[in-house]
């Protein structure tokens, strides 16, 4: 845990001192687990004037190993409808998968990703087998193999 | 205790302190530290001081986990663990990581995190010596006393200078043999790991840790002032008591006379109206005037003393030289005291510019004798050199008359041959040397002696 907590208090030192545009901590106690807030800034009409909540959780080998990042969903913070997010809040985007990540990446960037993802989708839908997918899957986010087909987010 | 031998029990000897210390690790290990430096072994046999520098402590600092002074460049900055590198190696593709953090990443897939070009353990380089320099170079703070070092000398400084790093307990040197760790600040004195009861709690503790104990931990460590009951702590309450704005003070004119006395913050309302304010200050100057002026008759005594002994010095010396010199002697002794009087301030400086003097005085009559030797030499050659001359001419003079006589007396003795017809060879041969011409005419002229008269008459 050594690793990641010193990493993560570096990121979190940073955090601190400045967050790009449209991204804000919520909490972040301790290093095993961090919620963030993130908006789309531009006048996407399916995501105007919404706020989404992201949950971070990080493993003892994080940066190595990515973080598992889902969004939340409470009352005021809904599960953006997005063809690549499930409605249970899992994420299907290959920079958070085993394949797609490197230590490089970081808390901020990820928002970023998601940010941008969000910023450029058209299409207010869930993905293919949503409802099935949700319904039967127990596994956690990471266990999960996508097949990421689609390379225009 | 864990067995030396075992690799393992040096971390978990080493004690990680609270959050912000978890920075370094002391080894407090005594064979691996003898085993590296051999010092432990020699210096509990050798010195004192030598015993101070044993109880140091190898120190090994978590670059990671220490602060930074300023902002570090971020072409410094891993962008793994976004620290300043650590043991940096470079890629092929150009791109430098902490040795560590590399090796982790490429053990879960062989791509660089950067560009994800494909990257193996083989293409890892050392870093230019330049990165390395730098990073040297970067300051940091040092996790025990919070001062800026350069990052290199920071496990020296830990390990052999910082004040608040742990070293050895100095009861290890002693017969005690106290196996604890102390802070460098505290290790000049004894051994404190003995129990002492605390003067407030009555708690049994020990000594080391009755500072912070009595300043942060004791249940009775407060109590309230006597005078402005405001809580304060029992072992700085003499500090307090010092700047209680409730004790009793009094005037500070008091030693002149001033009978007042108030609490410390109504203290400034007597100032105005106390009956001192206007003598006290008078006083007070007065008071540094008569000290200053007590100097100056003390500086006085002393230089009138010395000027005393200096008389009575150069009466002894006058006595002394009371010879047919005394004159000159007078003239050059009196030379140094008239000269610098003022600057001759003690007995040492006046005997050392008398023995000046003298070596002068000394150096000046070697001086005049061979002068006056040189004088001597040139007179008497002047005298020898007629004297000479005469010798010359004398000797000249006698020559001439040993011919007059020779030629005379040859004269005389053809004269004698003549007047009694001997032959001159008859002579000659009768003589015990006939070749010698000379000495047969002394015999003749001897024998001849009266016939010789004879012709002087006739002539």
């Amino acid at each position: 845990m050594a690793f990641a907590s010193k990493r993560l208090g570096k990121e979190l030192a940073k955090i601190h001192g400045s967050l790009p545009p449209g991204i804000t901590l919520v909490t972040a106690e301790g290093f095993q687990e961090w919620l963030l807030d993130i908006q789309v800034l531009d006048a996407n009409p399916i995501y105007m004037n919404k706020t989404f909540r992201l949950k971070f959780k990080f493993s003892p080998s994080y940066p190595i190993e990515p973080p598992e990042v889902t969004f939340l969903n409470t009352a005021d913070r809904p599960v953006p409808m997005h063809p690549h997010i499930y409605s249970n809040g899992i994420i299907c985007l290959d920079l958070l998968g085993q394949q797609g990540w490197s230590p490089v990446q970081n808390v901020e960037s990820i928002c970023m990703s998601l940010q941008s993802m969000l910023t450029g989708n058209t299409k207010n839908e869930r993905p293919e087998g949503d409802e099935q997918f949700v319904a039967s899957n127990r596994r956690r986010p990471r266990d999960i193999d996508f097949y990421y087909h689609d390379n225009t987010v | 205790m864990d067995t030396p031998s075992q690799p393992d029990s040096l971390l978990s000897r080493g004690s990680h302190l609270s959050d912000p210390s978890q920075a370094y690790t002391f080894h407090t290990d005594l064979d691996n530290l003898s085993g590296g430096t051999t010092e432990t072994a020699l210096g509990a046999s050798i010195s004192s001081i030598h015993k101070i520098s044993t109880l140091n402590l190898r120190h090994t600092v978590d670059l990671r986990a220490i602060t930074y002074g300023g902002t570090v460049d971020e072409n410094l900055v891993c962008p793994i663990c976004r620290c300043p590198f650590v043991d940096p190696v470079l890629t092929d593709c150009d791109h430098v990581f902490c040795r560590a953090c590399i090796d982790d990443a490429l053990s879960h897939g062989e791509l660089c995190p950067v560009d994800r070009l494909p990257l193996s353990q083989a293409t890892i380089a050392r870093a230019p010596k330049m990165v390395f320099n730098q990073l040297d170079a970067l300051k940091a703070k040092c996790p025990c006393c919070g001062n800026i070092f350069a990052r290199a000398i920071l496990e020296n400084h830990l390990e052999k200078y910082c004040l608040e790093a742990m070293v050895r307990c100095p009861g290890s040197l002693s017969e005690q043999g106290c196996t604890q760790v102390v802070k460098r600040r505290l290790s000049t004195q004894q051994c404190l790991h003995y129990p002492a009861q605390c003067p407030d709690c009555y708690e049994t503790l020990e000594q080391i840790e009755m500072e912070s104990h009595r300043q942060t931990l004791c249940r009775d460590r407060t109590k309230l002032c006597d005078y402005c009951e405001v809580e304060i702590l029992r072992c700085e309450e003499i500090e307090h008591k010092a700047e209680c704005p409730d004790v009793l003070q009094i005037c500070k004119w008091a030693q002149y006379g001033c009978q007042h006395e108030s609490k410390r913050r109504d203290l400034y309302l007597h100032a105005d109206d106390c009956h001192f304010k206007s003598i006290g200050p008078m006083a007070e100057m007065l008071k540094v005037e008569i000290s200053s002026l007590r100097d100056d008759v003390r500086n006085l005594t002393e230089t009138n003393q010395l000027q005393e002994r200096r008389i009575k010095f150069l009466e002894s010396g006058q006595r002394a030289s009371d010879r047919p010199m005394d004159l000159m002697d007078l003239s050059l002794a009196s030379m140094p005291e008239a000269a610098s009087t003022d600057s001759l301030d003690s007995g040492h400086d006046y005997l050392l510019s008398l023995l000046e003097t003298q070596q002068s005085r000394l150096s000046h009559l070697s001086a005049e004798l061979s002068d006056f030797q040189g004088k001597n030499t040139m007179m008497l050659f002047n005298e020898t050199l007629p004297i000479k001359n005469e010798l010359a001419e004398l000797r000249s003079t006698q020559q001439v008359t040993c011919m007059h006589v020779r030629w005379l007396m040859r004269f005389r003795m053809q004269e004698n041959q003549r007047r009694f017809g001997v032959s001159p060879g008859l002579a000659s041969t009768g003589g015990p040397d006939g070749g010698n011409g000379f000495g047969s005419d002394i015999t003749l002229s001897r024998r001849l002696s009266d016939s010789s008269r004879d012709v002087i008459t006739k002539l």
